[in-house]
């Protein structure tokens, strides 16, 4: 995905000086509405979150700008670690299960969608625009003891039932349902992207099917894969909903932390240091992406 | 079964739809609506409008003097009461919606002009201590003796002595929700939210103030201690009772109905509400009054210090306390109201159901969710967060 929009950047460079300059002007003109959008809405909030992290609670709950450190030091607690450290295992754990779905799915589409592509790629989408909380409020009702799920499986046998809901288990799993559009798309379009010629070159050249896929495929492919990374990865460290509705005692994530910080405890300057330690460690884990893209691009 | 029919029940779940729209409440907070502004000077709070005299301005008159602008949970209200107003008095109600109380204050706190809100009893007193709400004249209400002068315990309710500046609306009780048909060994204490038989389909409310109130209830404590020793044995209390726990949900009535809940902390009105439209089969369910006693919690309208029409706002809170009005809204609402007029329409409702019973007259009000000071409200919420990061 990253790699569409540096490509796109890349063709207009060469471009540019060549260009009259009305035509950079233009372009100029054409990106002050979205620059003041993003400044506005996105750039401000963030100043916000970051100035109210330093901030304090007054004595009727309100929130108070400050140059206070106690929301940093109230976090060096080792119960933010073990929520953190969690929240950390079920992304990858999300990350990983997404990447065998996602692969696979991706692979079928693009390769041997045939004309039925575009439809494919719509009946994986078309769900995603029910909002995600009321997917997994039907994930929970269908996942009930007394639910579809369990009374299909106490009419073949198993009549003492499962419990789905309430593990770990069910949260990485509505994680996973949640994102796992996010890791099929970029891949999809990296697939859509290759030329296949090359699988039949690795063919020609006598690689067995497996290993034409790993030494052609794969490596073609993984600027799709980051992204899809990156694009579950990040909103599955920060989410809540999926811990909040099929979550059990002890499945608390950061994303929860927070919301509770803002929504119950009347603490914003506490939620508001939290989301910034959480945006901080979100963004070792884009430099890292920017760093392995960059490398590939170099490479080819 | 059961799910379809609770999803095709208009009934009123404020504290599920609490829950539920978390994520719709989150993604506008993100977005920074009514957060990016709610944080001005103390000073600049008290009149955005800027026009108005400081608080104590002169009591209203209960005139039309405009639209009503309606600030309240969705559907907290019977639907035919609020379209009568409309056609009664000629004037549009423009609503708006909040989804927890903390968002309600950052509303109003930023500026947002309302006339009538409908604030939790703690939230009245934040309000009045920030001059955010007016001095409701009462003798500019005909139906005042509704709620007022017949030794209701709301004549001079902790949050607002003499209810200068609001008017009670509907309370509720927290107490245990059980099946009789799973659960056979129940003793009539917290205690039973740590009973065997239920292991693993047993829930917790997940509040703070909830779940602290009820390991303090459980050990002899005050629901609203902030002593670091009673806080660290209600730590040790609901740490222990996880082996037992299904979830900490607030999301009760979808738990009751789904069959994961066994034993549910659980609200008398949401308790009510089940039983009467979504339950299959209301006889197996119970609900318990702990002898440890139980918290109660209420709510009262107020009219903002900056409404732009309080004579409306008092035109429509006179409206609300007709007896006719308030015996629609406890049917509908499943909330026992703080009126006089609504007493019988309520105790009709809990026929054999006495753990539910409501006497206006006798709160014990030391069971009350109370403010606290910033480093209070922050020790207990450690706790809490501890208990449920554990």
């Amino acid at each position: 995905m990253s790699t569409d929009l540096q490509d796109a950047v890349a063709a207009t460079l060469p471009g540019a000086k060549r260009q009259s300059a009305t035509r950079t002007r233009l372009w100029g003109w054409l990106l002050l509405p979205p620059a003041a959008w993003m400044i506005v809405f996105f750039v401000s909030s963030i100043l916000i979150v970051v100035a109210l992290s330093f901030g304090t609670v007054n004595a009727n709950g309100r929130p108070a700008f400050g140059t206070s450190l106690a929301n940093y030091q109230a976090l060096m607690n080792t119960t933010y670690l073990t929520v953190f450290i969690r929240s950390l295992v079920y992304s990858v754990t999300t990350v990983v299960l997404c990447m065998f779905i996602g692969y696979p799915v991706a692979y079928a589409i693009a390769l041997h969608g045939g004309k039925y592509k575009n439809a494919l790629i719509a009946a994986l989408v078309i769900p995603f625009f029910a909002s995600y909380l009321i997917r997994m409020y039907a994930w929970s009702t269908l996942l009930s003891d007394e639910g579809l799920v369990n009374q299909a499986l106490h009419t073949v046998g198993f009549t003492d039932g499962v419990q789905f809901l309430n593990t770990p288990g069910a949260v990485v799993a509505g994680l996973v349902y949640g994102f796992v559009v996010f890791m099929i798309l970029p891949i999809y379009a990296s697939l859509e992207r290759m030329d296949t010629a090359l699988i039949e070159a690795g063919k020609d050249l006598y690689h067995s099917p497996l290993r034409t896929f790993f030494a052609v495929t794969v490596p073609a492919t993984r600027a799709g894969v980051l992204g899809g990374v990156l694009l579950v990865f990040l909103p599955a460290l920060g989410d809540f909903v999926s811990a909040q509705l099929l979550g059990g005692p002890s499945t608390f994530m950061i994303g929860n932390l927070i919301q509770q910080q803002f929504f119950e405890s009347q603490n914003q300057p506490l939620g508001s240091a939290l989301t910034v330690v959480l945006m901080l460690a979100l963004l070792v884990f884009m430099v890292f992406y920017l760093r392995a893209t960059q490398r590939q691009n170099r490479e080819t | 079964m059961t799910n379809s029919n609770s999803a095709q029940e208009p009934t009123v779940r404020r504290r599920d739809f609490l829950r539920g729209s978390l994520g719709l409440g989150a993604a506008a907070a993100l977005a920074g609506c009514g957060f990016s502004g709610d944080t001005p000077a103390p000073a600049a709070s008290t009149s955005p409008s800027g026009s108005a005299a400081p608080s104590e301005s002169p009591a209203a008159k209960a005139v039309i003097d405009g639209d009503l602008v309606y600030f309240n949970w969705a559907e907290y209200i019977e639907p035919t009461v609020l379209e009568g107003f409309k056609k009664e008095y000629g004037v549009k109600v423009i609503e708006t919606n909040y989804d927890t109380y903390p968002g309600m204050l950052a509303k109003m706190s930023s500026g947002n002009q309302y006339d009538v809100v409908l604030p939790g009893a703690r939230f009245v007193e934040q309000l009045r201590n920030q001059n955010m709400i007016q001095r409701i004249d009462k003798a500019q209400l005909k139906n005042a003796n509704q709620s007022f002068g017949w030794g209701s315990y709301f004549d001079n309710p902790w949050y607002d002595p003499n209810s200068d500046y609001s008017i009670p609306f509907s309370m509720y009780t927290t107490g245990i929700a059980y099946r009789k048909d799973k659960i056979t060994t129940m003793t009539g204490s917290w205690a039973d939210l740590w009973n065997e038989e239920g292991k693993g389909h047993i829930y917790v409310l997940d509040e703070a103030d909830e779940a602290i109130g009820m390991a303090a209830l459980l050990l002899g404590l005050d629901v609203n201690t902030a002593n670091p020793d009673d806080l660290a044995k209600i730590k040790d209390k609901l740490i222990s009772q996880k082996p037992y726990l299904r979830a900490y949900s607030t999301d009760d009535i979808n738990n009751l109905a789904g069959g994961n809940a066994w034993i549910h902390q659980e609200w008398s009105g949401d308790f009510l509400n089940f039983i009467n439209y979504t339950a299959e089969d209301p006889k197996i369910w119970e609900y318990i009054a702990p002898k440890e006693g139980m918290p109660v919690n209420s709510d009262a309208w107020v009219i903002p210090a900056n409404a732009p029409h309080p004579g409306t706002a008092l035109v429509f809170l006179d409206y609300l306390l007709r007896p006719e009005n308030i015996i629609k809204n406890i049917e509908y609402l499943g909330y026992p109201l703080l009126a006089q007029g609504g007493e019988a329409t309520y105790a009709k409702m809990v026929e054999g159901r006495p753990s539910l019973a409501i006497d206006l007259k006798n709160i014990d009000d030391t069971k009350v969710y109370r403010n606290h000071t910033p480093a209070d409200t922050a020790a207990r919420d450690t706790v809490w967060t501890e208990v449920k990061a554990s």
